[in-house]
Formats: structure tokens, sequence, C-alpha cells
């Protein structure tokens, strides 16, 4: 070599300009403003919060407080042992079972329904967007069966599961049944996880697939060493958001389960008795349950944030 | 050029897509460490050879031969050929050593001799203070020769290159240019390089290879494909401004031969016989370049002015060191070059000359060079 540009190592630190003063007046504002926006959004989980904390007495004052007058446990203690309340909440009679299986059900049916349909979604996606798989209009397709209400498959469904499947495949039972919800899940958010993934395989140029493949990559190794780490970033988008949709559904969750398939969602709708609803256990079951998607969501914020560092140079 | 027997040679290579004819018939001998440049439009089918002799497509039609072995039945890793591409498509996720490693580990090469290998190349490349950096944080400069490098750690016999250069602004341009080309030189590879940027392939090309809707339109030096351009398309294409063309009628007076368009006239009959033979019609498209119609003013060589024409200065176009001038002349509208210290304004009548020995002669039927 004889001579080259030498500015290829990067000078160690970079020593920050002192901030002009009225930087700081218009970072503080951004701050104020982005504050204020946050705690319009942070409202209801703080009055959540609050609630789950009052006892009876103070769930339908008005105007609402959000500190409790005298806070008790009570409505977290109610949710796993709701056989006989004592105390401030003994009014909270003839109600609901324990939360824990369906909180187990939710913990096995949300995050096996997320990883089968974000894999499955992800895969399609890559055939569609390097092969085109089913010709232009398949992926739109594909998105058209989620244009149909839920409501309108439901019963269909159900008699499906509870009349057809037994008798097509004696001893498989999907009624009632984890593995009946998680098919269901997976087929309703297929769509999703195929459409969100397609746009970031798109973006990936596909010269640097064939760059792989030119040194002898197969094409699993490709997809697996080259394009997933690139497209790990759209992945953690496409997971948690597809997390939040199956954690939290109702209808399917409601009309597929009776008794021990029963999740989360469902779960929360079962606290009722001789005094109405029960909103303290309500409010602290809503926490409890945006638990597991507040942990999701933070495993994989560094994924969120990274992702699109190569558009240093435009395809 | 060498004598030395070719390093690749294409044989009638042909590629259609769905029906479409993106490669029509190509032949060609590459020479070992030659410098050719791919040059045409984009859609020509420049970049289609190259991914065809890579093994990223299949020829419909045609033998590739890499030295002694035909190469077109191969997958690409065997071929010996190493591809850099637009942009380098490096894998942005991986530091640059796993960039340099990635071959030679798809390959199966034990840890110890990839990573001797790894860090042969990048001493060479002056990438080893920067091995460890993930490639999407280099700087451009570093980011060429990683693609270089990574393609370079399997030693592959020819290296071919598709628009490396293609997004980079205008001025870094010119330096990656010149660093390629000094990349090439103490290499000493042969280098196919794809681009659609004349002044690249002139500058950068042992020889050059114009290409125009599937069909090879000319081979030859840079030298040569502006002198000599052996197709109207090559002439229209190389060189800016580009060059005038008047359609012209084959004449004889007095028992001279000229080439005619309404009251002007081109003594020919240096070339009288090559015109008669080549086009029979007698029709003829003369070609001359703005660069060679100059002021009357300013000088010709004696024996090669033609006759001096008076025209109308319809727009004035400076530049840095020159002018663009559009001049009329009957119902011509002809652009020429002057230096940017010639005083000439629009509307002015200005008398200039044409350089008898450049005009360019093409037959209007086959759109070929005469003579």
């Amino acid at each position: 070599m004889t001579r080259m540009v030498t500015e290829s190592t990067p000078s160690p630190v970079t020593v920050a300009p002192p901030v002009p003063a009225r930087l700081y007046v218009a970072g503080a504002l951004r701050l104020a403003v982005a504050a204020g926006i946050a705690l319009i959004f942070f409202l209801p989980v703080l009055w959540m919060l609050s609630i789950s904390f009052k006892p009876p007495a103070e769930w339908l004052e008005y105007p609402p407080t959000l500190w409790p007058k005298e806070p008790l446990a009570g409505n977290y203690t109610f949710l796993f042992n709701p056989g006989n309340p004592e105390g401030a909440i003994a009014v909270m009679t003839g109600a609901a079972e324990p939360v824990v299986p369906a909180f187990a059900n939710s913990l096995v049916v949300a995050p096996l329904a997320t990883l089968l349909s974000v894999t499955i979604g992800f895969l399609a996606a890559y055939a569609v967007s390097r092969f085109h798989v089913g010709g232009t209009f398949m992926p739109f397709f594909t998105l058209t069966t989620r244009m149909f209400p839920p409501v309108a498959f439901a019963v269909p469904l159900l008699l499906y599961y509870s009349a057809v499947i037994p008798r097509l495949i004696p001893g498989l039972r999907l009624y009632d049944t984890r593995l009946g919800l998680i098919l269901m899940y997976v087929a309703f958010t297929v769509a999703f996880a195929l459409w969100m993934t397609k746009g970031f395989i798109d973006a990936v140029p596909r010269h640097i697939e064939e760059a792989a493949i030119l040194d002898g990559a197969s094409r699993w190794r490709v997809l697996f060493t080259v394009t997933v780490p690139l497209v790990r970033g759209g992945l953690a988008a496409t997971t948690l958001f597809i997390f939040i949709l199956t954690w939290t559904e109702f209808l399917f969750a409601l009309i597929f389960t009776q008794r021990f398939a029963i999740t989360v969602p469902v779960q929360v709708s079962h606290y009722a008795g001789a005094i109405g609803r029960f909103y303290g256990p309500q409010a602290a079951l809503g926490i409890l349950a945006s638990i597991p998607v507040v942990v999701t969501g933070y495993l994989i914020q560094r994924h969120l944030v990274t992702g699109f560092t190569f558009g240093l140079v435009r395809e | 050029m060498t004598d030395a027997p070719p390093i690749i040679r294409l044989r009638h290579l042909r590629k259609e897509f769905d029906g479409t004819i993106a490669v029509a018939d190509l032949t060609l001998d590459v020479a070992e460490g030659e410098f050719i440049c791919f040059l045409g439009p984009s859609g020509c089918g420049k970049t289609t050879t190259l991914r065809m002799i890579a093994g990223l497509e299949r020829p419909t039609a045609g033998e590739i031969w890499l030295r002694e072995r035909r190469i077109d039945p191969l997958p690409p890793q065997q071929r010996g050929v190493g591809f850099v591409f637009q942009n380098y498509a490096l894998f942005w996720h991986m530091s640059a050593y796993d960039n340099l490693a990635f071959g030679l580990r798809v390959r199966g090469v034990s840890p110890a001799e990839v990573d001797a290998r790894v860090r042969e190349v990048a001493e060479s490349l002056e990438l080893t203070p920067v091995l460890r950096q993930r490639a999407s944080r280099l700087d451009l400069s570093a980011m060429q020769r990683v693609a270089l490098g990574r393609t370079l750690v399997v030693q592959p016999q020819v290296l071919l290159l598709d628009e490396p250069l293609n997004n980079f602004r205008p001025g870094l341009r010119e330096v990656m240019r010149g660093e390629l080309k000094r990349m090439q030189l103490s290499l000493g590879r042969t280098m196919v390089y794809v681009t659609h940027d004349q002044e690249e392939a002139m500058t950068m090309g042992d020889r050059v290879l114009v290409m125009h809707e599937g069909r090879v339109e000319q081979v030859a030096t840079p030298r040569e494909i502006y002198r000599r351009p052996a197709t109207l398309f090559v002439a229209g294409f190389i060189g800016r401004p580009a060059m005038n063309f008047i359609e012209t009628q084959y004449q004889v007076e007095d028992g001279r031969a000229f080439l005619r368009h309404d009251a002007l006239r081109w003594e020919i009959e240096t070339r009288r016989e090559a015109v008669e033979r080549q086009a029979p019609s007698g029709r003829v498209i003369v070609g001359i370049r703005p660069e060679d119609i100059r002021p009357a003013v300013l000088a010709v060589p004696e024996g090669r002015r033609g006759e001096t024409l008076p025209v109308q200065v319809d727009l004035v176009q400076p530049l840095a060191r020159r002018k663009i001038v559009d001049v009329k002349v009957l119902d011509l509208v002809l652009k020429m070059v002057v230096p940017g210290t010639f005083r000439v304004d629009a509307g002015q009548t200005l008398d200039v000359v044409m350089d008898r020995g450049a005009l360019h002669l093409f037959d209007p039927q086959t759109l070929r060079a005469i003579g």
C-alpha cells in the first residue's frame, strides 16, 4: 500500500464544548412539556394504583383522590385468597376464584403464542420479501383477514373447537385449554407479525445477504447470522406488540375458556358480588397484570432503540 | 495489455429475464492484472454481466471461463472471484474483524488460520487499528477497505466491483476513486468495475467496455473510446457536453466528395472510399465534438482547417475554465467550447471553423462509425 487516506483512526475522546445558557433553558422547557405529556398518559395508571390500595368505602368517592385515606393491602391479598375476606374488605363476598391459575395460564399462553406468531410471521415475511412467495397480492391478503371483526369468527370457531376437532382428532382438546388459546392467538396475530417484520426485512439491502451467499453461506446461515441481527430492533418491536395483544386479549379468552384455561383479562371481569363491582381487586389485578408487559418492554428496550444504524449510506 | 492468455473469457453470454433481454451476446477477454470498466446507462446489462461472472445470476446461454476452468456451472464460492457491492453491503452489525473473517469461517477454515489471514489482509489495507470497531461505525474510507478486504481475504483471482462509489457525494467520490485505483495498482489484481459514470470509467479503466441495451457498443482504451467512437451511441454518450450530430447527404461536386447539409458542406475526399462502401444510401450522420468547433480567431492547424463559418451566438454558459456556447447556423443548434478567457456574448455573430480531422461519420442505418 503506498498512500492511503489516514483519517481512519478516530480521535479517542471528544470533549464536549461548553453549552450556552439558552440551550439549558430550551432543554428545561422541553423536559417540562415532556413531563406534562407523560403525566396525562400516566394518570389512569396512577389512579388504578391508588384504588388498588383503597378500601371499598373509598372506591367510588367523588371527587376522586389520589391518596387513599386508609391504605390497605387487602385488595392484593384478596386476589390470592378470596375465600373469607376480613376487616375493611369483609363486604367482598360471593366472588371469584384465586388468581394464580389465571396468571399461570396467561404466563404460558401469551409468551408461547407471541414466540410462535413472531417466528412464523418473520419466516413468512422473509419468504415474501426475498422470494416473492405468493405474488404481489399475498401480503395484502393476509392483512385483509384481519379486517373481519373477530366476533364474526367467534361462534363458528367455537363450534369447530367443541364439535369438529374432538371428532376428527379424538384426544385433542382445544376448548378451554391453553393449547386452544395459543393456536387461536397465533392465527389471529401472525398477519400483524408478518407485516411488521416485512417492513424491517425490506429495509435490509439484498446485497448484504448476497455478500454472504457469495462466500458460500447457506440461506439459513445468512438468515441467522446476517439478517436476524440486522432486524433485531424490528423483531423486538414486533414481539412487544404481539405480546401486548395476546396478554390482554379478552373476547376469545372469554368465549373459548370456561374454567381451566381462564386468562388474566377474563379473571379481571370476575370481580363482582353483593356490593357490585369489586374495583379494588380489579385495580390490584390490573397493576399485577401490567408488570409482565413492563418487564418485557424493559428487557427488549435496548433492541428497540438500536436497530437501524446502517442508514449511513442509502440503498 | 500483455500477451499472456486472458484470465477471464466470456463467450456469447446471454441473459433473459421473463422474456426481456438483459444481455444479448457478450464475448470478451480480460487480461491478467487489467482494470476493465463496464460503462453504460442504467439497465444496459452491465451489472447483470458482472453478477453472472460472480454467480449471482445464471446465464441463459453462453460460457464463462476463469483461466482454464469453466466457472458458469459452479456455485459462487467455488469460482475464485470476489465481489464488492454498491454501498459495500458490509455486515453492519459485526466488527471489521468479523466482516473480514466471515468468508473464511463459512468455508470452514481453522480459527488459527482465519486469524492469521485476517490480520495479514488488515495489515496490507491499514485496517489493523480499527479491527474491533463495528462496521457501521467506520469512516467511509475504512468501509471501502473492509469491503475490499472481505473479498481479498479468500484470495480471489479476480475482483468484481459493482458501482462501489455510487452513492457518495461528489468530491468524496474523487478521493475514493483515487484510493481504489492506488489499491488496484499495488495489489496488481484483475478488476472488473461497473459504473454508469463516464468520468470514473475513463479515468480508472485500462480499457472500457461500453454497453447499451444489452449489447456491447465498443471495447477499447479510454483514449480510443473518446477519439474513435465505434457507434453513434458511444459518440453521444462519451464526452461532456455531448457531441453534435448533423444529418448530411453524400455528394460529388466537380470530382470532389462532400457531405452536405443545406448550405453547409464538408469535404471528405480522404474518406470518400469508406463512405461510398459503408453508406451506399448516401446518408451520413456527421458528429463533431464541441471542443472541435473553434472560433476562427483561435488557431486550428492550417491543413485541417475547414471552411470558416459565420454562426449566431445563442447562449453562453460560463464554467470555471471554459464556456459552453450554443450557436445557431441554418436550422442547427451546435454546442461549442471556448476558453474561459474568450469574450463572446449572446446575439453576436462569430466566425468558427471545424477541425476537419475531428469529424466522426456514422451510418444512420447501422448506427456504426464509417471508416
